[in-house]
């Protein structure tokens, strides 16, 4: 069992840290620890350096509305990726998988991202 | 806060994740919706590899760890800190100390003092290579321009004879000169550089006396291997020697990477988090 619990971890590891890591800044603000995957809808795409941001709303626990800023890798990278500025509109229905803020707020820095048809975007050149 | 230890994650983790990055997380090639407009463009090219052109490094080139390499502190320095730190003097140890590194992962946006990252200072030579972009090597006659995608940075690499400058003026990229050894080889020697950049994203001090030594060997074709030699009297005890290695990316273009506006705009960036409940880590 504890060899099975270890490959899901690894497994787990690799999902949520494939991502691109080269960034502009480290990961002193995010819990590396307890990566989280949250379903939303996207209110913002923006298509900016250092690192591309989306905006979503996800419904919590309760019901409630809560407001999300994710962050992607630069533009540049993406672009080489095919993406470009309408990649992610608003209204998408996306899941993302990343590190959250440690410090309160509702960020993620997101390591994988669902798009819209239901399939894994690439988040880096290659 | 512990350097080391929160180094150490940082490092435990880069080693897990540079293989998956460099070498396709979700296969070799294999196009996806995010890759809608040219799928092609992701695939990497598996051709044998065709030996390197004589005097020739024009092209785009992107940063490649060989396959299987746990290199991820090339992310943010030179040598592996746990077993391969640099010889400092007690000059650049006292520098080291004051320190604030962001990439290191030990201080976020708000805290740190790197540089580039709070004030959008030029990188510095060799600092510039760990930005995750590529450069365009542009051969003229009488000189080399190394062009980085990231914020424009442009060096002019001088290869018409001229010596290295005795007294050079302090630059951010430093004044270089350039020759051929042999075919492949390219040898780069660059002084002249003021003392406001660090050596990595560590936050390593480099003086005015700082001499730096590329030599860009075209393995092939498509790989590049470069030599790094730095020597400061003043901030090294000893000579800081690495290899960093790139792949010759035909298909790419160098895009635009501007650090101005949001990139110094935090709030935008991951201290988002601190705005929503006004508190700034400890």
């Amino acid at each position: 069992m504890k060899a099975k619990s270890l490959a899901v971890l690894a497994a787990l590891a690799l999902l949520v840290f494939s991502g691109p890591t080269f960034a502009h800044h480290g990961t002193a603000a995010y819990d590396t620890g307890n990566p989280l995957t949250i379903k939303g809808t996207v209110t913002e795409f923006r298509f900016i350096n250092p690192h591309c941001q989306v905006y979503f709303d996800i419904k919590n626990d309760k019901g409630e509305v809560e407001h999300w800023q994710g962050e992607l890798t630069a533009p540049n990278k993406l672009a080489r990726a095919g993406w470009t500025k309408h990649s992610l509109n608003t209204g998408d229905q996306i899941t993302v998988t990343g590190l959250v803020g440690k410090y309160g707020g509702h960020s993620i820095w997101i390591r994988k991202l669902i798009g819209p048809d239901g399939q894994g975007m690439q988040l880096s050149e290659d | 806060m512990c350097k080391g230890s929160v180094n150490s994650i940082w490092i435990a983790l880069a080693l897990l994740a540079i293989p998956c990055v460099s070498y396709a997380q979700y296969g070799a090639g294999k196009a996806l919706p995010g890759n809608r407009n040219n799928p092609e463009a992701a695939k990497p090219n598996t051709a044998a590899p065709a030996p390197a052109p004589t005097h020739d490094l024009s092209g785009v080139w992107m940063m490649r760890n060989p396959p299987g390499s746990n290199r991820g502190f090339t992310n943010y320095t030179y040598t592996d800190p746990k077993t391969d730190l640099p010889s400092l003097t007690p000059w650049g140890e006292e520098k080291f100390k004051e320190a604030k590194d962001s990439n290191g992962g030990n201080y976020t946006l708000d805290q740190t003092n790197d540089p580039v990252l709070t004030k959008c200072y030029p990188p510095g030579t060799p600092r510039v290579y760990f930005h995750p972009y590529p450069f365009e090597f542009v051969q003229g006659a009488k000189f080399m321009l190394m062009v980085f995608e990231y914020d424009h940075t442009m060096r002019r690499i001088y290869t018409d004879g001229r010596p290295l400058p005795a007294d050079p003026d302090p630059s951010w990229m430093g004044y270089s000169v350039g020759r051929w050894e042999g075919n492949t080889t390219f040898v780069v020697e660059t002084v002249g550089f003021n003392e406001k950049t660090w050596l990595d994203r560590l936050g390593h001090a480099h003086s005015d006396q700082l001499h730096v030594r590329e030599r860009f060997r075209r393995v092939d074709r498509d790989h590049l291997e470069l030599d790094i030699t730095m020597t400061d009297p003043k901030a090294l005890a000893k000579p800081w020697t690495s290899t960093f290695y790139y792949q010759n990316r035909p298909d790419w273009e160098l895009g635009e990477i501007s650090c101005s506006g949001d990139y110094l705009d935090f709030n935008n960036f991951e201290s988002f988090s601190f705005k929503k409940k006004d508190e700034a880590p400890k």
